[in-house]
């Protein structure tokens, strides 16, 4: 295993905080460690990527990162009106 | 082998920030001072895994498409803080301005009207002292 898969995975655990605020949180809290999930998810792609030397897979964080925008606001926007 | 130390570093400083974060927003009880704790994550730790890449590829696809990625993750961090703090403001307050819409023309006129008044009453005082 490469320093970047162990990256990647110490990622995914460091992670649990944020996934107990995720799943007991208030509404707002939820959406809030649904941002920091999604962020730290984009990394941990390009970690997998690097780590197991696939260099296609290096198209998935640039897709998730261009996504996590657009389901954030969608998050967002729902949020604010109808939840 | 001084390449390898240095994206060791650099991973290692990328993990400690998303655990970090990920403490802050867990142990943080207020919700705005929460997603403060989501930026480091969002912005300096893939900084760094870009920086780690970079070092150990040089500059290929590769590094070139995790930095499209940061690219995309930069510019969307700062829009996303923005529209979340707006939603959970207007989830407590009812309008993102902190009043139910409408509420702040007539506040201002009552605060306008009260100037005024008090206004008048301060030229009336200073007549009457003048006299």
């Amino acid at each position: 295993m490469t320093s970047f898969v162990i990256a990647a995975v110490a990622m995914l655990i460091a992670l649990v905080p944020a996934g107990i605020t995720l799943a007991r949180g208030t509404l707002a809290d939820a959406v809030i460690g649904f941002e920091l999930v999604t962020s730290v998810a984009v990394m941990v792609f390009a970690l997998l990527a690097e780590g197991f030397k696939r260099p296609s897979l290096f198209e998935f964080p640039v897709i998730l990162a261009l996504l996590l925008f657009g389901s954030g606001l969608v998050f967002v926007r729902a949020l604010e009106r109808w939840l | 082998m001084i390449r390898e130390v240095i994206t060791d570093v650099l991973l290692a400083l990328a993990v400690l920030t998303v655990a970090a974060s990920a403490i802050g927003v867990a142990i943080v009880p207020d919700t705005y001072a929460r997603l403060h704790y989501v930026t480091p994550a969002a912005v300096v730790a893939p900084v760094l895994v870009a920086l780690a890449v970079f070092v150990t590829e040089g500059l290929n696809v590769n590094t070139g498409e995790t930095v499209v990625a940061l690219v995309f993750m930069i510019a969307a961090a700062p829009f996303l803080s923005h529209a979340t703090i707006r939603a959970i403001r207007v989830r407590e307050a009812g309008d993102w301005r902190g009043h139910p819409p409408g509420e702040h023309a007539v506040t201002a006129e009552k605060t306008k009207d009260t100037e005024d008044t008090e206004e008048r009453r301060r030229d009336s005082s200073r007549a009457r002292e003048t006299r």
